[in-house]
């Protein structure tokens, strides 16, 4: 697809309103890893391979606070639901945890013996789940900071982690190529979704409802799972997707289904989440698109450049 | 609950103990609607609120002007509330999110029982069962008590009004007197000690029916199913007796008005009798006929489906657990202390118990290896099975591959965002918002004293968050992966994609070494995984170092 901004009306009665570029926010000084809105909205955090972490503010997009204990890169960010507070995973092996207003770095979990590669809060906010290149999943308890479980079980990087609503679930991608799912309450294996050497899972996350995992192998290839009857019912392609753990997410605001996601074309793609076509494809970015988020509330997507690029990109709707 | 998945094989009540909490000596305990926090009463009149998922103690409910014992803590449905009573003859209502005491009221007697109105979610009634008193309505706003009657005999004996703010004199005995609330609280269900379940409606204080237990020995505990369709009482013929309530859950005092007029020809006595069949009805009983134990707190698990009751006998813990059908199932056996209180989850199959040396003591299943969780495709049997082969098994068929699920419908709807409601917690009536769980603040990392002034001013970020003293082992006593994992990162880089180039990093991490004044002893390491912060020289064993 050459065009620059293709559109193809989606569900839904109304017409589909492309997305267009409304700023880019430069102030980091390698590849930005990740990008998160809070749930509140109010706030745009993002973490870098320089070691930082920007919190912006979500309104203005003026940088509010720049956090800098981490020692090495850092790979994923999440909000805590109340939006108060954020942790963070890095290559210096720690998950730290942030104060969302302040900037201040709160309290630091240690156990991992590798880089920490993905860090999720649970929705209660009292339970971190964290994914490394130790081949483990850890489960910590945010109030103390003390590793509750530890979970083995693939044999190579964790690459996502995930709770599901009610934070009973825990699902997990990995370079193994398997997507398994665990109770989180007791840190055992429930089941494996996919058991392919080939291709690698890079990220797995449940649908906001909980019902359905949506699957991201390294074959260009985005599934939606429903991992109770344990078949994969939608399919999502037209991206490439070959080497970086590209993130995923659904964006349900204001009646509209869609998934967006980067690529390593550089681009932004949104696709239907019932048709499975692409209704847009946002240009902008010179390198890989390694993350995106979206707005909680309005039509807002921010989206995260490698290395060639270094830049968190702001993309909304046309009123 | 994403029950599809989880192997319901095993039968659903618990098997051993998984954990205990320990805080203080605590006396009684209550779980919240949902199951996830547990309120416990201790003997220094303070109120522990434990988060039940990370088994950490979530608030403390402490007070200056109650220091003796809890005698029992009560949720309000929506989980905003906790009504405390101690022996200090006092009701304490506290706000669970702020930790703050909204009402103290001091009655003429210790309550052995507090139970809070469940009907509504801003509770402002509640029972009190007092030690050697006919049971009480308490109104926690004015403070005005109402005594419930606890004897049918007293309608025959002319008017009686229900005295206000006194107890009413000692009609028949002085056994502690057993009460509780039916689902949405418009009845109150009294055991007295002639062996009698008398159903009153509160508002009035008339009592509707009337149901006599056989033997008519003393009730020492009554109490509803969840879902209000099942109450049990445990009287002291060591029996527990379970009964059918057949009146609808949200007209009973209409459905009593009826059966009141269909009764008119009979009176007093009789007709409560006649009314109270059609109330209850007994069914099933439930009794250990070998060691006759007395038994303890009873009470049903969360769907209704299994009862359980602790044997009251002291240097023993042990814990029965039927199906309804009355079959006995299962004794969980404790460490050798008398039991004092008892709950099952309202979702999963956890029993916690309260030993007289104040631990608790949480009871789960035991868990057991799923195989089948190892790959999509694996399925548990129950019993060897002759693997029979098809015939065309080893067949060379070039073309046709293994393909997996290709006729999926990919045109069907999916519904990503609608939230099932859970069967469990199917009240619908619950406007105001409920109190899940406790937020979690993490509490901050003590910024450690260095012992090494040299390293901690050559460090790279000097910023005092210090390294926690974070132990790694949960309370499960798992240990984390300590073993020094061959960091193959490098080497194996090319395998692993990450999100970076490695070997980029390494050499700016080289780069930076001979920038910054060299750190003690570890800087000669190719690959500096060992940077973090201030562990090098403090040799905290939270974090690997060694991993040449």
């Amino acid at each position: 697809m050459a065009a620059t901004s293709t559109t193809t009306s989606g569900s839904g009665s109304q017409p589909y309103r492309p997305y267009r570029h409304l700023k880019t926010l430069t102030a980091h000084e390698r590849a930005v890893s990740c990008v998160k809105f809070s749930n509140d909205g109010s706030r745009l955090a993002s973490a870098s391979l320089d070691k930082t972490l920007i919190i912006w503010s979500a309104e203005t997009l003026s940088l509010l606070h720049r956090l800098t204990d981490h020692s090495e890169g850092i790979s994923d960010l999440a909000w805590s639901s109340d939006s108060r507070y954020i942790c963070s995973a890095s290559d210096d092996r720690t998950v730290r945890i942030w104060d969302g207003t302040s900037g201040e770095c709160v309290k630091t979990l240690r156990g991992h013996s590798h880089a920490v590669f993905c860090v999720n809060f649970n929705d209660q906010t009292n339970l971190i789940v964290s994914g490394s290149f130790d081949e483990t999943i850890r489960v910590w308890e945010v109030k103390t900071g003390k590793c509750i479980h530890v979970m083995k079980g693939h044999t190579m990087p964790v690459t996502s982690a995930h709770f599901n609503r009610d934070g009973s679930l825990i699902v997990s991608g990995s370079h193994d190529g398997s997507c398994k799912i665990w109770e989180s309450a007791s840190g055992t294996l429930l089941m494996t979704l996919i058991d392919d050497k080939v291709p690698a899972v890079s990220f797995a996350r449940f649908s906001p409802n909980g019902k359905f995992v949506l699957v991201a192998t390294l074959n260009d290839t985005l599934k939606l799972w429903n991992y109770s009857q344990g078949r994969h019912v939608k399919i999502y392609t037209g991206h490439v997707n070959r080497e970086y753990c590209i993130t995923f997410t659904f964006s349900v605001t204001q009646g509209r289904r869609y998934i967006v996601g980067g690529s390593e074309d550089c681009c932004v793609y949104l696709w239907d989440v019932q048709q499975k076509n692409m209704v847009q494809k946002l240009e902008g970015h010179t390198d890989t698109v390694i993350s995106v988020s979206c707005h909680p509330t309005e039509n807002k997507i921010a989206s995260a450049g490698l290395d060639n690029d270094r830049t968190v990109r702001i993309w909304v709707q046309d009123a | 609950m994403n029950t599809p998945i989880i192997d319901p094989l095993q039968g659903d009540f618990p098997e051993v103990i998984e954990e205990y909490l320990e805080h203080g000596c605590m006396k009684c305990i209550a779980f919240n609607r949902r199951g996830t926090l547990l309120a416990a009463g201790c003997n220094d009149g303070s109120c522990v609120v434990w988060d039940f998922e990370t088994r950490g103690v979530a608030k403390e409910l402490r007070d200056n002007e109650c220091s003796s014992p809890i005698t029992s803590v009560c949720w309000s449905k929506c989980g905003n509330r906790i009504l405390v009573s101690a022996a200090d003859k006092s009701l304490s209502l506290w706000d669970v999110l702020s930790g703050k005491r909204m009402t103290r009221i001091v009655l003429q007697q210790t309550s052995l029982q507090a139970r809070l109105h469940p009907g509504s979610s801003m509770p402002s009634l509640c029972l009190a069962c007092p030690l050697s008193c006919a049971p009480m309505i308490v109104d926690l706003n004015t403070g005005n008590t109402t005594s419930l009657k606890v004897s049918v005999s007293e309608i025959s004996n002319g008017p009686n009004l229900p005295s206000r703010n006194k107890c009413s004199d000692g009609i028949t005995s002085f056994t502690p007197t057993a009460a509780c609330f039916s689902k949405y609280g418009s009845l109150v269900y009294v055991g007295n000690s002639k062996g009698e379940i008398l159903v009153i409606d509160h508002q009035d204080g008339e009592v509707r029916a009337m149901v006599p237990i056989s033997g008519g020995s003393v009730v020492k505990n009554i109490v509803f199913s969840r879902n209000g369709q099942y109450l049990l009482t445990n009287s002291n013929d060591r029996v527990i007796r379970i009964y059918e309530n057949l009146l609808p859950l949200k007209e009973e005092v209409r459905a009593l008005d009826d059966l009141n007029k269909n009764f008119n020809d009979l009176d007093g006595v009789e007709k409560l009798k006649a009314v109270g069949t059609k109330c209850l009805t007994l069914f099933r009983e439930f009794q250990d006929s070998i060691t006759k134990v007395h038994w303890k707190a009873p009470c049903f698990s969360g769907d209704g489906e299994w009862v359980v009751g602790g044997s009251a006998s002291k240097g023993e813990h042990k814990i029965y657990i039927w199906d309804r059908a009355g079959h006995l199932v299962k004794i969980l056996e404790g460490p050798k202390e008398a039991l004092i209180d008892l709950a099952w989850h309202p979702v999963r199959p956890i029993v916690v118990s309260v030993s007289l040396n104040g631990i608790v003591y949480i009871w789960a299943k035991d868990y057991t290896e799923n195989w089948s969780a190892f790959a999509p495709d694996f399925k548990e049997l129950e019993e060897n099975e002759e693997y029979v082969e098809r015939e065309d098994e080893f067949d060379l068929i070039p073309e046709t591959e293994k393909v997996k699920g290709s006729d999926v419908n990919e045109d069907e709807e999916v519904d990503i965002v609608t939230v099932e409601e859970d069967a469990a917690f199917s009240d619908s009536d619950m406007s105001q918002e409920e109190l899940c769980f406790l937020p979690a603040t993490p509490s901050r990392d003590v910024p450690e004293q260095d012992k090494c002034l040299e390293s901690s001013s050559k460090l790279v970020d000097s910023t005092n968050t210090g390294s926690p003293l974070s132990e790694e082992a949960g309370p499960n006593g798992h240990m984390p992966n300590q073993a020094s994992s061959p960091v193959e990162d490098d080497a194996g880089g090319a395998r692993v994609k990450r999100k970076r180039k490695p070997s980029e990093k390494v050499l700016e991490l080289q780069a930076e070494k001979i920038k910054k004044p060299s750190k003690p002893s570890k800087s000669s390491k190719p690959r500096g995984k060992s940077l973090v912060d201030q562990d090098n020289s403090n040799g905290f064993d939270g974090v690997e170092l060694t991993d040449e």
